[in-house]
């Protein structure tokens, strides 16, 4: 610790403040809902006035130099390997700082109304915390173990809370499966950081980023493998496919959660470290021998086209969903399919502002959903709801601002995030981009579907008859929420991050005015193409589902719709590939365990040792004549060999 | 300060024997605090050894009395950076064994008298720097848990647990006991002894004969090996802990286990480094099948204790890959494994036996729920799944780490095998275990299930604070461990041939 206090330590304690609460909470207060979630929402609070603070403060360093590192807390130190644990605080860092404790503290506020009554608030809080923790740890990590170490616990954090109402047996195994999918990938995350250790002797950003600066043929043949295997980390958390099976089944957990975590910023953190580690994927791309087959690709090239296919496959089965909170887990999945795409494609800055505005409005959307649900009385089937405009105002407006916002429609913040993805693919790979454009139309038309289905026409259940508004404690952060869903598209995100990746080349922040219209000038086909998929996918599901009771879909698709109803079939799939490999395995080893090494060598030498015994037991008869006759049996013997 | 940690536990088993049988309290209330005491004992020894200032070979609280000079036997205790962490752990396992030995209801006396005596024994053998005594306490040890397992042990095939362990332990035993004998044979006549310290000493300057080192480091790698139950010789070690009373099974798993891999530490490595180098291939290939191998068979395991018995198993794997890789990162991130696991075994058993007493039954198809009817005993059992998954926050997880950055140089096809047990394997049954025991809807038979009292909750406490603490500060461990690391590394890298292009480089 220095002698004086510097400003960047005070990310020291936006760190560790919800780490306190989470301890306290656990340690003490848990059986007092309300003293729980007062702890939890204080510090989280406290967490969000010390980032903006931080911003403050930072203007001046950042201007000077890239990046300020707090001082650091030796973790490990053996030999070749040393881990310290510093704070990085850089463009990056500081803005995603913000989006986590600022969306983070708006959840944290809604729990408090959506858990009420709930038997284990303070437990519920308490993991809240824990995450808030984690997350931030990776936000503000400056080396690879110690992002990795976070990684872990934000995994764990999710899993605590995905399994929160543990006694459902549907969110026991939801949570074990998100855990043990998430661990697949942090598998090849911490193979990937096995291998650069070990090529460029450390492991802090800064010391990697220039080395492989300086020598960039440092990691050699392994640097398309090194990029791909720290992508899987990516794969696991970002929930990109194949590893994309676990996030909709986490909608099993509290819906603040789903917002919270599995929206706004855990599953946000694949794209934040790939872009927190950018700088290994601009080095020369190869391959190792026993993956000659790959020769062609990049590592970047590969990520493109996973974050392409996985926006397309999760727009698509998202349009066949009926659960109000799976569609929105679909459409997370799309998103950051997007993101990753954007990454792929050379473009952080891009993708870290999708990210951005994602995070506001799909948090507002699943708070908009956890509304609804609680007014439905934990109803989220879309098809009971219907006419629920007039019932919840205030959620409605809110949401509907959610979902324009996503489906990208000016001047609202996502239309400048997405043209910024399709921008990017529009000067990279035409291919990618007409996928983008396409994901864009189903965006706007499964979200048509959803707000028609369930907030217009007339009430299709008693639930959706009687439904009542949120109190306030819910709906304020829906409004809370919908101020950057609006105007975020105007502060100059991009220009910021810009300074992170690009600073040489960073523009100036333009008037808002100039913001307004920018994307129509350095990329026209881009942003009309993309205004005019959102508009054909308005106007189908508008065509479609004006007063529809039932899905017309599944008559006109056939097996396609069922297929997308079915999840395309991915969760039999590797069922099926699990029971066939890994389970058959270690059926194989128990089996050779209880019948060959414990059987045979164990009950077979204790087996042969128990015939020898009872064979000689025979001679042993108590029997003086053959004892006798042995004794002259063996005399024979010995002098037949003597005399002969 | 060392020999008082040794000799409190056998006064205590002195006095209890001089109890009468039906004192129950007292007898209980003397084990209780003998343990206490050690474990207070050994806190003190732990924060106050200093790597740097350290006497002759690096050892600290040096204590030495001569027993039998003409053959070379003293009375000869000692600390350095490899022990020191080993007997803070075992002291507080032994504490938290006592605690949890309410559950034994007869013959109460016996089993105090043999647990002390098991813990004097167990800590004797980590101090010992004399060969004889190391041997003998361990011996001193291992003979109650047969014992135990036999009178108080659980389950139907008790019986042949107990044969099957003692069997295989005294034939491991035995097997060491050999190469030790082998060993000190090859000291000149002369000089004989069995000063541990010494005799490191006599071979630095003049190493045994390559031959010799050939035909000796197997005895010491398979006799310590099987004590560890390095696989194939491992089925002794989820069949016996399923059936031991649970103290014995959380001071053997946890402790006394470790005296086999402390043997190969202290002995095989710097005294026999080229039998080490020629043989630590194998040990390589083995060690893969503790970790893959016995985590598959873990993940079909249905009844709790085997699971953890053979989880335990697999954790042994990590130890022997840092072993394996003779590097300095490697090996202290073995002893941090060694240290974090025992801390584990300890608290898993414990957890594990406080279901059984209640329960009445470990099968995990019947139980189901109890997190809601158990909350503290759940919550720790959740802590103890996540953490032998290698959860960051753990030590298990700083020590598994380490081995697997320090193997990753030398073998690194191995730290990928290795690293899929760790992260995969181990999630699916730990999860599956919380699953299936914890989570999902309560059983009505189990609504009457106590939490555990404020009492009980002590040895779990415990140990999952020491857990985290280490978790959370590992370099509390590893400054301790890698002076002491980096003297057995040299040793065994003097006289090495000169190295060839590395693993890593036939990857690229």
């Amino acid at each position: 610790m220095p002698d004086s206090f510097q400003p960047e330590d005070l990310a020291w304690i936006i760190l560790l403040l919800p780490l306190l609460a989470a301890a306290v909470i656990g340690l003490g207060t848990r059986r007092d809902a309300r003293l729980s979630a007062r702890l939890s929402i204080t510090a989280v609070v406290l967490s969000f006035l010390g980032s903006l603070g931080l911003f403050l403060l930072m203007r001046e360093p950042l201007a000077l130099a890239p990046k300020v590192e707090t001082s650091a807390l030796e973790w490990l130190s053996v030999g070749a390997l040393k881990v310290d644990l510093a704070l990085r605080l850089d463009p990056l860092s500081l803005l995603m700082l913000l989006v986590v404790t600022g969306v983070g503290g708006a959840i944290h506020i809604y729990s408090w109304g959506y858990m009420h009554g709930d038997r284990c608030v303070g437990r519920f809080f308490g993991c809240l915390s824990l995450f808030m923790f984690s997350m931030l740890g990776i936000v503000l990590a400056n080396n690879f173990l110690m992002m990795f170490i976070f990684w872990e616990l934000v995994g764990v954090s999710s899993y605590l809370l995905i399994g929160f109402w543990y006694e459902r047996p549907a969110a026991a195994d939801a949570c074990k499966k998100a855990f043990i999918t998430n661990r697949l990938g942090d598998f090849g995350f911490l193979l990937g950081i096995l291998i650069i250790w070990a090529a460029c002797d450390g492991l802090n950003f800064d010391a990697v980023q220039a080395r492989l600066a300086k020598s960039p043929e440092t990691l050699g043949a392994l640097a398309s493998l090194a990029g791909f295997l720290i992508f899987m980390g990516a794969m696991g958390k970002s929930a990109q496919f194949p590893l994309h099976v676990w996030l909709p089944d986490a909608m099993e957990g509290p819906t603040p959660v789903s917002a919270l975590i599995h929206a706004a910023t855990m599953v946000a953190a694949g794209v934040y470290m790939l872009c927190r580690v950018f700088f290994l994927f601009t080095i020369p791309q190869a391959w190792p021998e026993l993956l000659a087959f790959l020769d062609g690709w990049t590592a970047l090239g590969l990520i493109a086209w996973l974050g392409g296919l996985t926006a397309l496959l999760a727009a698509l089965m998202a349009v066949q969903q009926d659960d109000i909170k799976r569609i929105l887990a679909y459409s997370t999945l799309s998103q950051l399919g997007y993101m990753v795409m954007a990454v792929g494609l050379g473009g952080p800055t891009p993708a870290m502002y999708h990210l951005t505005t994602h995070a506001f409005f799909k948090a507002l959307l699943f708070l908009g959903a956890g509304s609804v649900i609680h007014a439905m009385h934990h109803e989220q089937d879309i098809w009971r709801m219907g006419g629920l405009r007039e019932k919840l105002p205030v959620t409605w407006r809110t949401f509907l601002l959610g979902t324009l916002a996503l489906c990208g429609v000016p001047p609202l913040s996502g239309f400048y995030s997405k043209d910024g993805v399709l921008a990017q693919a529009y000067h990279q790979h035409v291919i990618l981009f007409i996928l983008a454009v396409f994901v864009a139309m189903l965006t706007a038309f499964y979200m048509s579907r959803l707000v028609v289905v369930a907030f217009l026409g007339s009430h299709r259940s008693e639930q959706a008859g009687h439904a009542h508004e949120s109190p306030g404690v819910m709906t304020w952060p829906l409004v809370v929420l919908a101020v950057p869903t609006v105007l975020a598209g105007l502060w100059g995100l991009d220009a910021f991050l810009e300074r992170q990746f690009n600073p040489a080349a960073a523009p100036h922040a333009e008037s808002w005015v100039g913001a307004l219209f920018a994307p129509f000038g350095h990329a026209p086909a881009a942003a009309l193409l993309g205004l005019a998929a959102t508009v054909f996918g308005f106007s189908f599901a508008w065509a479609l589902y004006r007063g529809a009771v039932r899905d017309p879909l599944p008559d006109k698709l056939g097996a396609l719709a069922r297929a997308m109803a079915g999840r395309f079939y991915f969760d039999e799939l590797y069922r099926a590939l699990i029971a066939l490999t890994h389970e058959a395995l270690a059926r194989l080893a128990a089996w050779c365990d209880q019948w060959i090494v414990a059987g045979l060598a164990v009950r077979g030498v204790h087996g042969s040792v128990e015939l020898l015994g009872r064979a000689l037991r025979l001679v042993q008869t108590g029997n003086l004549q053959t004892y006798a006759f042995l004794f002259v049996a063996g005399v024979v013997v010995v002098l037949f060999f003597a005399l002969r | 300060m060392l020999s008082f940690i040794i000799v409190v536990p056998l006064l205590a088993a002195l006095t209890v024997l001089c109890l009468p049988g039906n004192f129950r309290f007292l007898i209980r209330a003397v084990a209780l605090g003998a343990t206490a005491l050690c474990a207070l004992a050994a806190v003190r020894l732990f924060f106050g050894f200093d790597a740097a200032g350290a006497g002759a070979g690096g050892f600290k609280y040096v204590q030495r009395v001569p027993w039998v000079e003409a053959l070379g036997i003293s009375y000869y205790v000692g600390v350095d950076g490899l022990n020191v962490g080993l007997m803070l752990m075992g002291a507080l396992v032994a504490f938290a064994a006592a605690c949890v030995s309410w559950e034994i209801k007869t013959s109460e006396k016996l089993y105090y008298v043999l647990l002390l005596v098991m813990t004097s024994g167990v800590l004797g053998a980590f101090a010992s720097l004399d060969l004889f005594f190391f041997y003998f306490f361990h011996e001193l040890a291992l003979v109650p848990t047969f014992i135990m397992i036999g009178v108080w042990g659980h389950g139907a095939n008790r019986n042949y647990a107990t044969f099957n362990i003692t069997l295989y332990l005294s034939a491991g035993a035995l097997l060491a006991l050999f190469g030790l004998v082998a060993l000190y044979l090859q000291m000149p006549a002369d000089a004989r002894t069995f000063d541990l310290v010494a005799m490191t000493e006599h071979f630095r300057s003049n190493p045994v004969p390559a031959a010799a080192q050939q035909f000796i480091f197997p005895l010491l790698l398979f006799g310590f090996g099987i004590l560890v139950s390095l696989w194939p010789f491992h089925t002794w070690a989820p069949l016996g802990y399923g059936a031991a009373p649970t103290a014995t099974a959380m001071l053997h798993a946890g402790v006394l286990k470790k005296f086999g891999l402390y043997g190969l530490m202290r002995v095989a490595l710097p005294l026999l480094p080229a039998g080490a180098r020629d043989w630590m291939p194998v040990v390589a290939a083995l060690c893969l099948g503790n970790i893959l191998y016995c985590g598959w068979v873990a993940m079909r395991q249905r009844d709790l204790n085997q699971l953890i018995g053979n989880s335990s198993v697999a954790h042994m794997g990590f130890i022997f890959l840092g072993l394996a890789s003779l590097s300095l990162v490697g090996l202290t991130g073995a002893v941090m494994v060694m240290i974090a696991h025992g801390l584990l075994a300890a608290l898993s058993f414990g957890l594990s036996g406080y279901l059984r007493a209640h329960a009445r039954t470990l099968n995990m198809d019947e139980l189901g729920g109890l997190l809601r009817q158990v909350p503290f005993i759940g919550a720790a059992l959740v802590m103890a799944a996540l953490a032998g998954c290698g959860l960051p926050g753990f030590a298990n997880f700083a020590g598994e780490i380490t081995v697997l950055f320090g193997a990753w140089k030398v073998l690194p096809w191995y730290v990928v095998v290795a690293a899929w047990g760790a992260l995969v394997v181990g999630a699916v049954y730990m999860l599956r275990a919380v699953r299936s025991i914890l989570h999902g809807p309560l059983a009505e038979k189990w609504a009457g299930m106590p939490d555990a009292n404020p009492w009980r909750r002590v040895p779990f406490v415990l140990l999952l604070a020491a857990l985290i603490g280490f978790g959370f500060f590992p370099s509390a461990l590893a400054n301790k461990i890698k002076a002491s690391a980096e003297s057995i590394v040299a040793m065994v890298g003097a006289g090495q041939r000169p190295a060839a292009a590395g693993p890593v480089a036939q990857v690229r």
